[in-house]
């Protein structure tokens, strides 16, 4: 029985040895990083952040990354690249020093950081910025992007404005983000040289733009394409408005930019009629999928206030579609980790091409070898301002079939 | 009581068998299943969840181009795959192939996206879509599912073409008693689907008593349409199995369909392999659905009386080489398992037949000069390698 006793005792202590050595063993960690402009645009980086962290957590609830027969936890490291490429090469360094397996980013600097982030075999995913050349399979095989690209919004608007028999005004601002945009534009529209009455560049953070709208005026636009920064597109608004001119206003995702409703809280109508383009929120199985995320991202971080009323007091709140993008990258990856059956970041760069999972708004994100668009073009939509809050349009055949977005909250 | 319910049980017993020896409906062959896995081609790869709801139908046109070599084995594979979508929605299409690339085809509306063993289609069609590809395939393993083999000879001044139907399979078929006059009208039903060149009706059969299995497997091959044009560098002498046109010899030829299922076509007075182009077509049936001396079966078997056994084996054979046929009409798949699909497939010369010029009559099929040739490159190999001893022995 004595030796009976001492027979379970060591064998109980054998036990727990095999338990807490394969426990700290068989735990690693995937680290994320995540290089937003914290500073610069607060929202965007908020929302991107956000929506990794909202990934992060989830996953980690479910016991984090299997591969084989360990378990990676996910962990976010958040820098902030002040909007400044400089700032983004000096974070990338960081990130990689720290072990990344992967970099979410707006897109600040991705032109001087892919080639860092390469040598690592580290993947770049951008959750914000359209840029067309940002982004190339074939030269730049480890940066993605979840967010939609500037050439599909322009080519959506060629397809959605030039029918309308409008002369268009292309209007772009003088920053990075105008600059490409109107290059895009200009190749949309450049089949259709009839469709568009001027071309003109604006200066970027000018509140008063009266005298090119005028100009614009004169020319004979029906319809003004303005692409720009919120401010810039608020600055149109208000110096047509101001005129009296009301012709129909089309941007492109800055549209949406809360900072744009608040610098036109005054004068709520004048934002009324405005038209912007962005990547549809809610897919074709319906709203559930992406109410469901929202939910989930307002239970952890509250509702994203723009910081205006409607005309029945109630406070609008901004649907979480860029944090949508950055939380299905992390999906993604977790799925090229899981594909590779390792966490060597050049294996998980080239499962990326693999992969399709299931999208926050129940739509497949996924890339393949031949494209590193996570969003296609197809999935631009067109919504319109009403009372500080959007609907899709009904005279697009994609934007007709997305139901509307709750957008307040109750006073 | 007793004897009553004994009796009770053994017509219950009984009443299986009295099931089994009445009348039965016999589903027939069409318009599936297929009796092979591919054509469409499929790759191992596990494909993702493919979408395409049921308000968007598609058809498939496609142009398979085989890139053969001077003895007609394929050497280079390529796929254009037109995919027409109807209906307005969201579509997600996998196209399983062991592909190599793929670049958007003519008129493509959308770009196709890669993976390997896959090309991929996402996006949204309103009304109509038009998604082309244009694939590039690895011929190792799409080959074996082209539905034409050729085997090409030059022996001497004498060129020969050997044009094969590959789709040829077995498969189990049943036998049974039916009614002649309802063998005939299903006859006439699936000569109608024939001739309209679209897809087989479903259909049964009456069958009373026993269903079974034939005795022997149908050989069941998709009848074939086949044009080939093939262009020498100087006029051929003589030919058989086409026709001459100054250089160029053409031929047409039905593969199946009663005929046989390998032709030859031999060309005398040559001296070059020709540039060959051979188009093949799955193609309806016509011979074998033929009534014999009425326009319809059901005249023919009101004429005279017909074998009921010899007419069930008729339909069988032809329902089956009719679904055989709609195999091979998708080399690449349709995501639309009801769309209509059209496929031709074009074997072309891949390597310039000059390679192979024979220097005069008599002297073979290696008219490179073969055996001279590789004593050559032998001595030449040896003398090299002394020559590369020397220069390290003296360093």
């Amino acid at each position: 029985m004595r030796r009976l006793a001492i027979f379970l005792a060591g064998l109980a202590l054998l036990a727990a040895g095999c338990g807490k050595s394969s426990g700290s063993e068989n735990v690693g960690e995937l680290v994320i990083a995540v290089d937003v402009p914290v500073t610069g645009s607060p929202y965007v980086a908020q929302t991107i952040r956000q929506g990794v962290e909202l990934a992060a957590s989830n996953l980690n609830g479910g016991g984090g990354v299997r591969v084989g027969n360990k378990s990676y936890r996910l962990k976010v490291k958040l820098y902030d690249n002040h909007l400044s490429a400089r700032r983004a090469v000096q974070d990338t360094r960081r990130a990689l020093d720290a072990g990344a397996a992967a970099i979410v980013t707006d897109g600040t600097g991705v032109d001087a950081t892919w080639e860092l982030a390469r040598r690592d075999g580290v993947s770049v995913d951008i959750a914000y910025d359209g840029g067309t050349g940002l982004v190339d399979a074939e030269t730049r095989p480890n940066v993605f992007r979840i967010a939609p690209t500037n050439h599909g919004i322009a080519f959506r608007y060629a397809e959605y404005l030039v029918p309308k028999k409008v002369k268009v005004g292309l209007l772009s601002d003088d920053s990075a983000y105008g600059r490409e945009g109107a290059a895009d534009v200009g190749r949309a529209f450049s089949e259709n040289p009839e469709a568009v009455a001027l071309k003109l560049t604006l200066p970027a953070g000018q509140t008063d733009v009266t005298p090119q709208i005028l100009r614009a005026r004169r020319s004979g636009a029906t319809a003004l394409l303005v692409w720009g920064q919120a401010p810039t597109i608020a600055a149109v608004l208000s110096a047509a408005r101001s005129i009296g001119w009301q012709v129909p206003v089309y941007a492109p995702p800055t549209g949406v930019d809360p900072f744009m409703r608040q610098q036109l809280a005054d004068h709520p109508e004048w934002v009324d009629g405005l038209t912007f383009a962005s990547g549809r929120m809610t897919a074709e199985v319906g709203t559930g999928p992406f109410t469901s995320f929202e939910s989930q991202y307002e239970s952890a971080y509250g509702a994203d206030l723009v910081g205006v009323k409607t005309a029945a007091g109630e406070p609008v709140v901004q649907p979480p579609e860029f944090a949508m993008y950055s939380y299905d990258f992390v999906h993604v990856l977790v799925a090229a980790v899981t594909r590779a059956t390792s966490v060597d970041p050049e294996k998980v760069t080239e499962a990326l091409n693999q992969v399709t999972t299931q999208g926050a708004n129940g739509d497949e994100r996924g890339f393949n070898q031949h494209s590193h668009e996570g969003v296609v073009d197809d999935d631009v939509y067109f919504a319109r301002f009403h009372d500080m809050t959007f609907q899709p349009v009904r005279d697009d055949p994609l934007s007709a079939t997305l139901p509307p977005i709750q957008q307040t909250r109750g006073g | 009581m007793r004897r009553a319910l004994v009796l009770a049980a053994a017509a219950a017993l009984g009443a299986p068998a009295a099931a089994l020896a009445s009348v039965q409906q016999v589903l027939l062959p069409g318009p599936t299943p297929y009796p092979t896995p591919s054509p469409p081609l499929v790759t191992v790869a596990a494909p993702p969840t493919a979408t395409l709801p049921f308000r968007i139908h598609a058809s498939s046109d496609q142009h398979v181009v085989a890139g053969v070599d001077p003895d007609g084995r394929v050497v280079s594979l390529r796929a254009l795959h037109r995919l027409l979508l109807s209906g307005t929605g969201d579509y997600l299409i996998v196209v399983s192939a062991p592909v190599l690339d793929v670049s958007p085809g003519p008129g493509s509306e959308s770009q196709p996206g890669l993976r390997r063993g896959q090309i991929l289609w996402a996006g949204f069609s309103s009304k109509k879509k038009l998604l082309s590809a244009d694939a590039t395939l690895r011929p190792g393993p799409a080959a074996p599912f082209l539905p034409m083999r050729l085997e090409a000879h030059l022996d001497g001044d004498r060129y020969t073409l050997t044009v094969t139907n590959a789709t040829l399979t077995s498969e189990l078929s049943f036998a049974g008693a039916a009614s002649p006059a309802e063998l005939a009208r299903l006859l006439d039903l699936t000569r109608r689907d024939s001739l309209s060149g679209g897809k087989l009706t479903s259909a049964y059969v009456s069958i009373d008593g026993l269903v079974t299995a034939r005795g022997e497997r149908a050989q069941i091959a998709a009848p074939l349409r086949v044009e080939g044009k093939l262009r020498f560098p100087s006029a051929p002498t003589s030919v058989s199995g086409g026709t001459v046109h100054g250089r160029t010899v053409t031929f047409s030829l039905l593969l199946g369909d009663g005929r046989p299922l390998s032709r030859r076509v031999e060309v005398r007075g040559v001296r070059t392999e020709p540039l060959l182009h051979v188009e093949a077509r799955p193609t309806v049936l016509v011979r074998s659905l033929v009534p014999p001396g009425a326009r319809r079966w059901s005249d023919a078997v009101r004429r005279r009386p017909l074998s009921a056994a010899a007419l069930l084996k008729r339909l069988l054979d032809a329902r089956m080489q009719l679904v055989r046929s709609d195999q091979y009409q998708s080399f690449l798949s349709n995501p639309d398992s009801t769309g209509r699909n059209r496929t031709v497939y074009v074997y072309e010369t891949a390597v310039p037949s000059v390679r192979r010029t024979v220097a005069g009559p008599g002297q073979g099929s290696g008219g490179s000069g073969g055996p001279l040739v590789a004593l050559l490159a032998l001595g030449g190999s040896v003398l090299g390698l002394g020559a590369a001893l020397v220069a390290w022995a003296n360093n």
